[in-house]
C-alpha cells in the first residue's frame, strides 16, 4: 500500500510535465524554439539511457553513442535502401541497440572502474571510422511525399514534438518501473557494493546484462528519432565524443541514479548550449563544447553527483532538523523454538578439507581442514595476516582455492559463483559496512533477500523479519546515512539474515564497538545460534570472544594451529607463541 | 618472385614507418604512463594536451617566428621540445587547482570514486580544450613545415635494383628525437633524486610523507612532467602531420592502449607500448584499408584489456 | 622529547581515541600493547599527520607538532616504521634506503647510517639492487626499519614490527630495536606480542577501544594479570 502511494507522485509529475511540454509545443511557432523543444526530450532520453547503466551500477560508460549511432544507422539504412518506415526502423533500432548491449557487455564487464570506461570509449569511436569507411559520409533521409505521415515524416513540427515527449514518457516510465523495483535496488546493491551484493545472492553479472541491454534500446530509440527528425545522419554526428559527452553530462548535471536527472539536465543544458551555439556559434564556433566542459567540471567539483541531489539532500537536512530523537534499539526478540536449544543436531554442516590458496609467492591458506557443527559458534581467531579473511573469501566463493573440498549440507561448494552459494544458504557480513546512505534501513535490507523470494511483499517481509531478529525493528524507516556504528553493523547482519541462510559467515563484526555495543551484539548473535543458525566468526576481540564461541580454530601462517574449546585455546603453548609470543610463558614461569 | 618482391618492400616500408612513428607515440605514451601508469590518474585530456603541444609549436615557430635564428630545420624542432616545459607549467597549475581535487589523500578513502571524478573531471577539461581551441586557433588544419617534410631518404633494397625503401625525413627525425627525450626522461626518472622522489611518492603517498617528501608537490611534478613530454611528442608530430583543434581524441585511444599493453606502472612499458601500437597502425594498412587503421588499434586495445590488462611489463597486481 | 596530551581523533561517527595522554622522554624505549582496534595505529598516524585529531595536543621537544605539515615531521627528527612495512615495493631495496635518507639529518650521514644497516641487517646488503616488492616478509621489516634509520632519527617509533613475521624472523627485529635502543635511540613501539614489547621497554601503556587502561613501567607491566587478561578474556 505504501508502495503504491508512493508511485503516484511520479506519475503524476510526469504527466503534468508531458502535458505542459505539449502544451507549449502547442503555442510555439518559431522553428527553432521548435527544434530546441523536440532535441531536449531526445536528449533526455539519452541521458536517462546512460542513467539505466551507468547512474544506477556506477559503472562509467563513455560509449552509449555507439547504442545511439547504430539506433540512428538502422533507421537510416531501412529507410534509404529498404523503404522501411521509421515507425518500424526505430524498434527495429532498439533491438539492434539491445544487441549491441549483449555484444558489448559481456566482454567489457569483466572490466573495472577506468578500464570499463576507456573501452567503452573505444566501441563508438570504433564504429565511427567502419561507418566512414563504409562510405556513411553524410546520408540525408529521402523526403517521402506520397505517405508522409507513414514514414514518420510530418509537415507540422508539432507532431515531433509530441512524439520526442511520448518517446520520453515511455522512458521515463522505464526508468521508473526500473527505479522502483527489485532490478534498481539490486543495480543500487552493486553500485554500493559489489561484492557485498554478489555474497547477498544477486547475480550481479545478470542483472548489469540486463541493464545495458534496456539502456542500449532506449538510447537506440533516441538515435532513431534524432535521425528522424534532422533528416541527415553522419558518422560523426551520432558516434562522435560529443554524444557520448552529452548523454553523460545530461544525467550527471541533473542528477544521477534518478530519472529526474536528465530531464533536469537536459532541460537546463540543451537549450544553453543550443541557444549559445545559434547565437554565436558563427563568431565563437565550439561555445558549445566549451559550455558543456565547464558545467562538467563544475559539477564534479559542486555537486559530484548531480543537482537533484544536493538539493534533495539540503532540503532532507533542513526537514531533519527538527526530527525525533532517536529511539533506543529494542532487545532482540528470543524467539526460540521448542526444543531447538537442546536437541541441536551435532553433525558436521560445514566440512573443509585441506583447501589451499597462493598469490603468486605467497601462501595464503596452507592445507586447511576443519569441521563445523550444525548449530555452532566457531571463532576463528589468529595474528593479524594469517588468512583468515582469504579463508572466508575461499568459503564464499570469491577466492578459487587452488585445491582441497569444501562441502556444505552435502553439496561441494568449490567453483560456484558466491550468489549461488548464498542461494543454498551460506549469508556473509563484512569488515567494512558499505550502507546505501540515502535508503531506509528496511530498504538496505530487502536487497538480502532478493535471492530466495520471488516477489517483493514476500521480500519485505524476510527484510523485516530480519530486522526484527536483530532488534532493529524499530528503525526499519530510518534513513541509513543516520545510523550508529553498532547499528550499521546490526543492518549489515539483518540483511544477510533476510537471505534465510542456515550458516552465518561474521567477518570481525565487533570491530570498533565500545563495550557495552560489544555486549549487545553477542546478545543476538547468541539469540541466532539459539534458533538453530550455525556461525562462523572471525574476531580478534578475545574478551569477548571466549565467552561467545564454543570452539576455536586458531590460524597462523594460513595454517590450522589448534582447534578446540576456549580454555584448551588459551592455554594452548602454540597459541601463546603466536598471539602472546614465546617469551611470555617463559617470563612467567620465572615470575 | 617480383609480387613477393613487392610485398616485401610494402612490408619493410610499413615496418620502417611504424617503427618511426612507433617512437613519437611511445613518447607520448611515456607521458600519459608517467601519470596514469604511475600515478594512476586517469586524464581524458591527454590528447588535449598533445594537441596544445602542437599549437604551441606553431605559434612559436610560424605564427609568431620567434625561432627564426635558428633557421628552418632546428627552430621547429626546438619549438617542439620547448613546448615541453611551457606546458609543464600549465599541467603543473592545472593539478595544483583542479585535479588535485579529485585526486590523492582527500579521495583516497572513497573507493573507485576518485577515479570516477578524475574521468568526468578530465572529460569537462578536455572538452573546454578541444573546443577552445577551436575557437582561439580556428578549425583550419596547420601544420609546422619544414624542408624535411616532403622530402625522404631513400634506402635502396639490395635485393632489387628497382626497389628501395623511402624515409620521410621530417618523421625520421622527429623519431630519433622522440627516442632521445625518452631515454633522457627515463635518466631522470630512473637515476636522479627527483626521479626517485617521484616513483616513490607514487608507490605508496603515505610512506612518501613518513620519509619526509612533499607528496602533493612530487604530484604537481609529475603530472606536469607527464603533460610536457605529450606536448613534445605533439610538437614532434607537428612537424609532419597537420592537425586541428579536434587531433586530440584521434591520439586519446592510442596513447591508452600504448600505456596498457606496456603495463601500468612501467614507463619502459609505456615506450614499448607505443611502440607496439605504432607498429600495429602501420602494419595494418598491409591487410585494412587506411581508414580502418584506428578502428584496428581499438579493437587491439579491447584485445589486450580483456585479455592480459597487466600488458606487457606489469605486474600481476591488479587484482581485482 | 615526545608528549601527547587528551589526544582524540575521531573517524566520521568512531571515536579511534579518547583523550589519551602519554609521554616519551629522551632515550627510553617506550611499548604501546593493545588488542587490535584498540587505537594504536591511530595514535602513530596522529603523530606523524596522516590524521587529524580533534582534540588535545602532542608535542615534540617542545615544539607543537599538530602545527607542523606532515611531510615536515620527518624531517624534524621523527622517524615512522609503518605498519604493514609500507616499503616502496618497485623501488630497489638501496633506493628504498635511500629514500630513508631524504631528510637533511639522513644525507648528512649517509655513509656512516648505510654501514651501520648493513651491518644490523647483512641480508640488505646481499640484496641491495633487488626490487624491495620481492623480499620475503622478514626481509622486507628489516628494509623499513633501515629505512628508518637512515634518516638519523632522533625518534624512531616502530607501528607492529612483527606483523604477520615468523616468530624466530620477530625475535631476531625485537633483538635489532633493543640493539639500537642500547646505542641511545629513544623508542616508541607499538606491538600485538606482549611479550616482546613488556620485556625491552623501559615504560608501556596498555590501549584499549581509544584509552589508556594501563601504564606502568617495565617491572609494572611485566607482573601484570591484568595484561594477560586483557588479551585473552580471562
Amino acid at each position: 500500500m505504501r508502495a503504491r502511494r508512493k508511485l503516484i507522485a511520479p506519475l503524476l509529475v510526469i504527466a503534468i510535465v508531458a502535458m505542459a511540454w505539449i502544451g507549449l509545443g502547442m503555442i510555439v511557432t518559431n522553428s527553432y524554439y521548435q527544434l530546441m523543444l523536440t532535441l531536449v526530450p531526445i536528449w533526455a532520453v539519452m541521458g536517462l539511457s546512460w542513467n539505466l547503466l551507468s547512474g544506477y551500477t556506477g559503472l562509467i560508460s563513455f560509449g552509449h553513442a555507439a547504442f545511439f549511432g547504430l539506433g540512428a544507422y538502422t533507421v537510416t539504412i531501412a529507410l534509404v535502401q529498404f523503404d522501411i518506415t521509421p515507425w518500424i526502423g526505430i524498434p527495429l533500432g532498439m533491438v539492434v541497440g539491445t544487441v549491441a548491449g549483449i555484444v558489448i557487455g559481456y566482454p567489457t564487464f569483466r572490466l573495472r572502474g577506468h578500464y570499463f570506461a576507456l573501452s567503452m570509449l573505444a566501441y563508438p569511436m570504433a564504429l565511427l571510422y567502419v561507418f566512414v569507411w563504409l562510405g556513411y559520409q553524410e546520408v540525408p533521409l529521402p523526403m517521402k511525399r506520397e505517405a508522409p505521415g507513414f514514414y514518420m515524416q510530418f509537415s507540422d513540427y508539432r507532431v515531433y514534438i509530441a512524439l520526442a515527449v511520448g518517446l520520453l514518457v515511455v522512458s521515463l516510465l522505464i526508468s521508473l518501473a526500473v527505479e522502483r523495483s527489485r532490478f534498481g535496488m539490486s543495480l543500487t546493491a552493486i553500485k554500493q557494493n559489489e561484492p557485498a551484493a554478489e555474497a547477498a545472492g544477486i547475480d550481479t553479472l545478470a542483472w548489469k546484462m540486463r541493464a545495458i541491454m534496456l539502456s542500449g534500446a532506449v538510447a537506440a530509440a533516441a538515435g532513431g528519432l534524432y535521425a528522424v527528425v534532422l533528416l541527415v545522419v553522419t558518422p560523426d554526428s551520432v558516434f562522435g565524443m560529443l554524444t557520448s559527452a552529452q548523454a553523460l553530462i545530461v544525467a550527471l548535471f541533473g542528477g544521477v541514479g534518478t530519472l529526474w536527472g536528465p530531464l533536469i539536465g537536459a532541460a537546463i543544458l540543451i537549450p544553453l548550449s543550443e541557444t549559445l551555439q545559434a547565437q554565436l556559434g558563427d563568431v565563437i564556433p565550439g561555445i558549445q563544447g566549451v559550455v558543456y566542459g565547464i558545467a562538467i567540471i563544475l559539477v564534479v567539483l559542486l555537486a559530484p553527483e548531480g543537482i537533484f541531489w544536493r538539493v534533495r539532500d539540503r532540503l532532507q537536512r533542513s526537514q531533519a532538523a527538527g526530527a525525533a530523537p532517536m529511539t533506543p534499539v529494542a532487545p532482540p526478540i528470543a524467539a526460540l523454538a521448542p526444543g531447538q536449544a537442546s536437541s541441536r543436531n551435532r553433525r558436521p554442516i560445514l566440512a573443509v578439507s585441506g583447501i589451499s590458496k597462493s598469490f603468486g609467492g605467497l601462501r595464503a591458506v596452507v592445507n586447511a581442514s576443519f569441521e563445523v557443527a550444525d548449530g555452532e559458534i566457531v571463532g576463528i581467531i589468529g595474528p593479524n595476516g594469517a588468512g583468515k579473511t582469504t579463508l572466508f573469501n575461499l568459503l564464499n566463493g570469491f577466492l578459487a582455492a587452488d585445491g582441497g573440498k569444501v562441502v556444505f549440507a552435502g553439496r561441494e561448494l568449490i567453483g560456484l559463483k558466491p550468489n549461488r552459494i548464498c542461494r543454498l544458504g551460506i549469508g556473509r557480513t563484512f569488515q567494512v559496512v558499505r550502507a546505501f546512505p540515502r535508503l531506509s534501513v528496511l530498504n538496505n535490507v530487502v536487497v538480502g533477500a532478493y535471492a530466495t523470494t520471488t516477489n517483493d511483499p514476500d521480500a519485505f517481509a524476510a527484510a523485516s523479519a530480519a530486522l526484527a531478529q536483530v532488534g532493529l525493528i524499530g528503525r526499519s524507516d530510518a534513513i541509513a546515512g543516520g545510523l550508529t556504528n553498532k547499528e550499521l553493523r546490526l543492518m549489515e547482519l539483518a540483511r544477510a539474515l533476510a537471505g534465510r541462510p542456515r550458516l552465518l559467515l561474521m567477518d570481525e563484526p565487533l570491530a570498533g564497538l565500545a563495550s557495552q555495543e560489544i555486549e549487545d551484539m553477542l546478545v543476538v548473535i547468541r539469540a541466532l545460534a539459539a534458533q538453530g543458525m550455525t556461525v562462523v566468526i572471525i574476531e580478534h576481540t578475545m574478551r569477548a570472544m571466549v565467552r561467545l564461541a564454543e570452539r576455536f580454530v586458531v590460524l597462523d601462517h594460513g595454517a590450522i594451529l589448534a582447534v578446540g574449546q576456549p580454555s584448551e585455546i588459551i592455554n594452548d603453548e602454540g597459541v601463546i607463541e603466536a598471539y602472546l609470543g614465546k617469551k611470555w610463558a617463559a617470563i612467567r614461569a620465572r615470575g | 618472385m617480383t609480387s613477393l618482391g613487392t610485398f616485401i618492400e610494402i612490408f619493410l616500408q610499413a615496418l620502417i614507418a611504424g617503427i618511426l612513428i612507433g617512437a613519437i607515440y611511445g613518447l607520448m605514451c611515456v607521458g600519459l604512463g608517467i601519470i596514469f601508469g604511475v600515478m594512476r590518474v586517469i586524464n581524458f585530456a591527454q590528447g588535449e594536451f598533445l594537441m596544445l603541444g602542437m599549437y604551441f609549436t606553431f605559434y612559436l615557430v610560424v605564427g609568431f617566428n620567434m625561432l627564426s635564428f635558428l633557421g628552418p630545420v632546428v627552430g621547429p624542432y626546438t619549438g617542439a621540445l620547448l613546448a615541453g616545459p611551457a606546458l609543464f607549467a600549465v599541467g603543473y597549475v592545472l593539478h595544483r587547482f583542479l585535479i588535485s581535487r579529485v585526486t590523492g589523500v582527500s579521495v583516497a578513502g572513497t573507493e573507485g570514486e576518485g577515479h570516477y571524478a578524475q574521468l568526468i573531471l578530465t572529460l569537462g577539461l578536455a572538452l573546454v580544450l578541444q573546443n577552445g581551441g577551436l575557437i582561439l586557433f580556428g578549425s583550419t588544419p596547420q601544420s609546422v613545415r619544414t624542408p624535411l617534410s616532403a622530402r625522404a631518404w631513400e634506402i635502396p633494397l639490395l635485393y632489387d635494383a628497382n626497389a628501395s625503401l623511402f624515409l620521410n625525413k621530417a618523421r625520421a627525425v622527429a623519431g630519433v628525437v622522440s627516442v632521445v627525450v625518452a631515454v633522457a626522461l627515463y635518466w631522470l626518472i630512473n637515476r636522479s633524486r627527483l626521479g626517485k622522489t617521484l616513483r616513490a611518492a607514487a608507490d605508496n603517498a603515505a610512506a612518501a610523507i613518513y620519509m619526509g617528501i612533499d607528496v602533493d608537490r612530487a604530484y604537481r611534478i609529475a603530472f606536469g612532467i607527464g603533460i610536457g613530454i605529450t606536448a613534445i611528442a605533439g610538437g614532434l608530430v607537428a612537424t609532419y602531420n597537420p592537425f586541428q583543434p579536434y587531433i586530440g581524441l584521434d591520439f586519446v585511444i592510442i596513447m591508452y592502449a600504448g600505456v596498457v599493453l606496456g603495463g601500468m606502472g612501467s614507463i619502459l612499458g609505456a615506450f614499448w607500448g607505443g611502440m607496439t601500437i605504432g607498429l600495429v597502425q602501420q602494419l595494418s594498412t598491409l591487410v585494412l584499408p587506411t581508414q580502418l587503421q584506428n578502428a584496428a588499434i581499438f579493437v587491439v586495445f579491447l584485445l589486450i584489456v580483456m585479455v592480459r590488462p597487466q600488458g606487457l611489463f606489469g605486474r600481476a597486481t591488479e587484482r581485482v | 622529547m615526545l608528549a601527547v596530551e587528551s589526544l582524540s581523533v575521531a573517524y566520521g561517527g568512531l571515536t579511534a581515541l579518547c583523550e589519551i595522554s602519554l609521554a616519551v622522554r629522551a632515550g627510553q624505549f617506550v611499548s604501546i600493547v593493545g588488542p587490535n582496534g584498540a587505537g594504536k595505529t591511530t595514535l602513530f598516524k596522529a603523530i606523524s599527520g596522516t590524521v587529524c585529531p580533534s582534540g588535545g595536543c602532542i608535542r615534540f621537544e617542545e615544539r607543537d607538532l599538530l602545527a607542523v605539515a606532515p611531510s615536515q615531521r620527518a624531517h624534524l627528527g621523527i622517524a615512522h616504521v609503518a605498519e604493514g612495512r609500507q616499503i616502496f615495493g618497485s623501488m630497489t631495496v638501496m633506493e628504498n634506503l635511500e629514500m630513508g635518507a631524504y631528510p637533511q639529518t639522513g644525507r648528512r650521514d649517509w655513509g656512516r647510517n648505510l654501514e651501520r644497516i648493513f651491518a644490523m641487517f647483512p641480508i640488505l646488503a646481499e640484496r641491495r639492487g633487488q626490487a624491495a616488492g620481492t623480499l620475503s616478509g622478514g626481509e622486507q621489516q628489516m628494509l623499513a626499519i633501515g629505512r628508518g634509520i637512515a634518516s638519523s632519527p632522533r625518534l624512531l617509533m616502530l607501528d607492529e614490527p612483527s606483523m604477520g613475521l615468523a616468530p624466530v624472523v620477530a625475535d631476531l627485529i625485537f633483538e635489532r630495536i633493543s640493539d639500537l635502543h642500547r646505542d641511545g635511540l629513544t623508542i616508541l613501539l607499538v606491538e600485538q606480542r606482549v611479550a616482546e614489547a613488556v620485556q625491552s621497554c623501559d615504560f608501556g601503556y596498555v590501549l584499549e577501544t581509544g584509552r589508556v587502561v594501563l601504564e606502568g613501567t617495565h617491572q609494572t607491566l611485566l607482573s601484570d594479570n591484568r595484561i594477560r587478561s586483557f588479551y585473552l578474556g580471562m
